[in-house]
């Protein structure tokens, strides 16, 4: 019972510690967005050419379960990773790790919070589901039909999510941004083998469920069987925002078929979790920096001794010269030096192979690749933009940053800074659209190099945390991946509006502006 | 509160809460006050705080640093942010290491640094741009006993024509450094005086004497209790009283931390 009280109390106060930051409400923002997106049908599942669902409490919940498994998958990591970090920062973690607490329970209580605040997610979007059901559908609503996948696929997933973030935590390499990419490339990896190309349409894995963690098999296979049996030309499932080849025909879908093995497996799931639980347990270091890993051990040069106590050094043998006359003034190009040296700082040799390596390749591949390297290339630096606006308040250095003269001066040098990154990072593909001589593909990347750095920087002021901005840009990335033209701020989707964003980085910027000022006038 | 505060080192003393930090922070620009004002050679601070941020140097009492930055870089940045030019902030961080005693260390990411070298980065980033006004705030926290000494000897040979605001717990970091003490409590000005005037409050009211240990309680209870010694014959107490409180108690002479518990009790203590 004492074990169990303590597990509560860890994982509640790390959950209260969470729900009660600013960048809390911006991720319930995200989350109410994306249940809006879904139930206004802009991402709605398709089955080629033309086939929809008739909207009922089966199709409503098949369409939030892939939302909640394609998407909160994705962008629910990024929510809840850093728990473990803050402790590192805060110092909670020394102190905790002066206590009895096993590091089993420490991570379980961790896992625990992850889960309950993706809990969080759910339960919007399965309210989001009810409100599209009562407002566009056909027939009663039906909890049972509507709710049971999301919580037997959906949230086994999200607990597979929630083990993963805590995973990565307790590894001192997977910590931070390394992290990041690899969750982003291994989730892509998952993604591209469980789903199987709308137009081919034979489903892969519908027998082995045991390895769909995110259900798309089990869906897509009664969905494409039901659209089938009224229309013989039914092809394969696609879940985004899908043009449809003529005036769409409609089918009924009766839900998934609740199989022993699919509940079996994805209790299985749940069990796997907890042994990832288990996994991190070991492999945390509990707050330990002895237990570095030895390169990092190696890096760590000894500290020079401190002078002996005994014979200060006196002052007087080290005159400062005086300044007087030297006028400070506003140098806006060593300012932007700084910001762009403070911008790079840190990053590590394959970090910049990587982003030639990306430059490279946007020159080098076949021009259809080329909207997918850009989104690469710009989605490689998030973890610097992720500091735009925010670095202040992750650091600790407001107090000293914002009393220097003109402190909003910053901002517009650290968004100097950030658009040069991504135009570098981008200028294999800016050669190509300017050697193709097109102008709308220049248009379009100079909106994004303006619009990306702009959106990092309104989120960062306002949350005073880079989480959200990372969440909202990878899951945005990932849905341009899906040629999503609504989002489509960098003219990659054939026929989109990208060139709007350049209207909504203004906004954004002034958006920005009054946060900082906000920022000055709190700290 | 009203203060004219000209150059020299003043001292802030004041319990937990007492306000200190909030009128270090106003001071400094950085937190707006809710009601009063704060001028700098007759500008308001509040309207025009760049006036001020051009001649101030600030250390914090909790503040952080880029850890990926070496201590150099770091300093170059901050004389960035402060609209230094290139070559004159160049010389000054030269300088600066040598002075803050982190010449060896400078080229080392900061995320290596201990907590007094932090500091020792900190004190620098507010020395950078030569300023008229310094505000420190708990400047000497996490500083090794003969860094403690390297920079009260810099905030003295400092103080000449600048104003220096220097907040601490240290006592005796006011006594060697501070030629004016401000003591708060709740928020109010309790005293302003020399070390030396407010020394003279209490001469001839601090007493000292040898108790059994289980004396002490109901000394506690019954008087001002300014320190305790253990010795192998008992407990040597120090009191502030206004007559000698005991038969062997003797006269001696009041020091900094007296004064100040003494003046905090008689305002209703701390919070």
């Amino acid at each position: 019972m004492k074990t169990i009280g303590i597990l509560y109390h860890l994982a509640r106060a790390d959950f209260f510690e969470r729900t009660r930051r600013y960048s809390f409400l911006v991720m319930l923002g995200l989350v109410l967005w994306l249940s809006y997106v879904l139930a206004s049908g802009q991402f709605r599942i398709v089955i080629q050419p033309r086939y929809l669902g008739v909207i009922d409490s089966t199709w409503v919940g098949a369409t939030m379960t892939l939302g909640t498994t394609m998407m909160l998958g994705l962008v629910g990591f990024y929510l809840v990773k850093g728990s473990v970090a803050r402790d590192y920062t805060t110092g909670v973690g020394q102190i905790m790790a002066t206590t009895p607490m096993s590091r089993l329970l420490y991570m379980l209580g961790k896992w625990l919070s992850n889960y309950a605040v993706l809990g969080i997610t759910v339960v919007i979007l399965a309210l989001a589901g009810i409100v599209m059901n009562l407002w566009f559908g056909h027939g009663g609503l039906d909890l049972v039909y509507l709710v049971g996948p999301l919580v037997l696929i959906g949230l086994p997933w999200l607990g597979l999510v929630a083990a993963l973030a805590v995973l990565f935590e307790s590894v001192t390499w997977l910590r931070g941004g390394l992290g990041n990419i690899l969750y982003f490339v291994l989730f892509m990896a998952l993604i591209s083998t469980t789903i199987v190309p709308a137009d081919l349409g034979t489903p892969g894995f519908a027998d082995n469920p045991y390895i769909d963690f995110t259900g798309w098999q089990i869906i897509s296979d009664g969905v494409t069987r039901a659209a089938q049996a009224a229309y013989p030309d039914a092809g394969g499932l696609g879940f985004g925002d899908f043009e449809l080849a003529g005036e769409p025909a409609f089918f009924v879908y009766n839900g998934i078929r609740w199989t022993t093995t699919i509940l079996v497996s994805r209790l299985l799931h749940l069990f796997l979790a907890v042994g990832l639980v288990m996994l991190a347990s070991v492999l945390f270091d509990r707050f330990d920096p002895a237990r570095l890993l030895p390169v990092k051990r190696r890096a760590a040069a000894p500290e020079p001794a401190p002078a002996p106590a005994a014979e200060p050094i006196p002052v007087s043998s080290v005159q400062l010269t005086p300044l007087s006359g030297t006028e400070t003034r506003f140098r806006f190009g060593a300012l932007l030096s700084a910001e762009v040296k403070l911008f790079l700082k840190g990053q590590r040799w394959w970090w910049y192979a990587v982003g030639a390596a990306l430059i490279v390749a946007q020159l080098a591949s076949p021009s259809g690749w080329v909207p997918n390297l850009l989104i690469a290339a710009w989605l490689w630096p998030i973890l610097i933009l992720s500091g735009l606006g925010c670095r202040e308040s992750r650091f600790n250095t407001r107090q000293i940053v914002f009393c220097a003269p003109r402190p909003m001066s910053q901002l517009p040098a650290g968004w100097v800074s950030a658009v040069l990154v991504l135009a570098l990072l981008g200028s294999g593909a800016l050669l190509r659209f300017l050697l193709a001589g097109d102008p709308v593909a220049v248009l379009g990347w100079l909106t994004a190099i303006v619009f990306i750095p702009s959106l990092a920087l309104a989120l960062g002021t306002l949350t005073g945390s880079g989480k959200a901005f990372e969440a909202l840009y990878v899951l945005w990335m990932y849905l341009l991946t899906q040629k999503a033209a609504p989002l489509d701020f960098a003219g990659l989707v054939p026929g989109s509006h990208f060139y709007l964003f350049a209207l909504v980085a203004i906004g954004l910027l002034a958006i920005a502006a009054l946060a900082r000022q906000r920022q000055l006038q709190a700290t | 509160m009203t203060l004219e505060i000209g150059p020299g080192v003043l001292g802030l003393l004041g319990p937990n809460g007492a306000g200190k930090s909030t009128l270090m922070r106003i001071l400094a620009t950085i937190t707006r006050a809710t009601e009063g004002g704060v001028t700098w050679n007759g500008t308001d601070i509040a309207q025009k705080p760049d006036e001020l941020r051009q001649v101030l140097g600030y250390l914090p009492q909790d503040f952080g640093i880029y850890p990926n930055l070496t201590g150099q870089e770091f300093l170059e940045y901050m004389a960035a942010i402060k609209g230094m030019d290139a070559k004159t902030a160049r010389r000054r961080i030269e300088e600066l290491l040598i002075v803050v005693n982190l010449v060896d260390a400078a080229k080392r990411p900061l995320r290596g640094y201990s907590g007094g070298m932090k500091q020792r980065v900190g004190i620098a980033q507010a020395l950078l741009n030569d300023p008229q006004l310094l505000i420190v705030d708990e400047p000497t926290v996490g500083l090794d006993p003969a860094e403690r000494v390297r920079f009260r000897n810099l905030l003295s040979d400092l103080a000449g024509e600048r104003i220096i605001i220097l907040s601490t717990h240290i006592v005796s970091d006011v006594e060697a450094t501070a030629t004016e003490i401000v003591i708060i409590n709740k928020g109010c000005q309790v005293q302003r005086a020399t070390p030396g005037k407010l020394l003279a409050l209490l001469d001839g009211r601090v007493w000292q004497w040898v108790v059994p240990e289980e004396e002490l309680a109901r000394l506690k209870q019954a008087s001002l209790v300014s320190g305790t010694v253990r010795r192998a014959d008992g407990i040597q107490v120090r009191i502030v009283s206004e007559t000698a409180p005991a038969a062997e108690a003797h006269p001696v002479a009041p020091n900094l931390e007296d004064v100040y518990l003494s003046l905090v009790s008689q305002d209703g203590g701390g919070r």
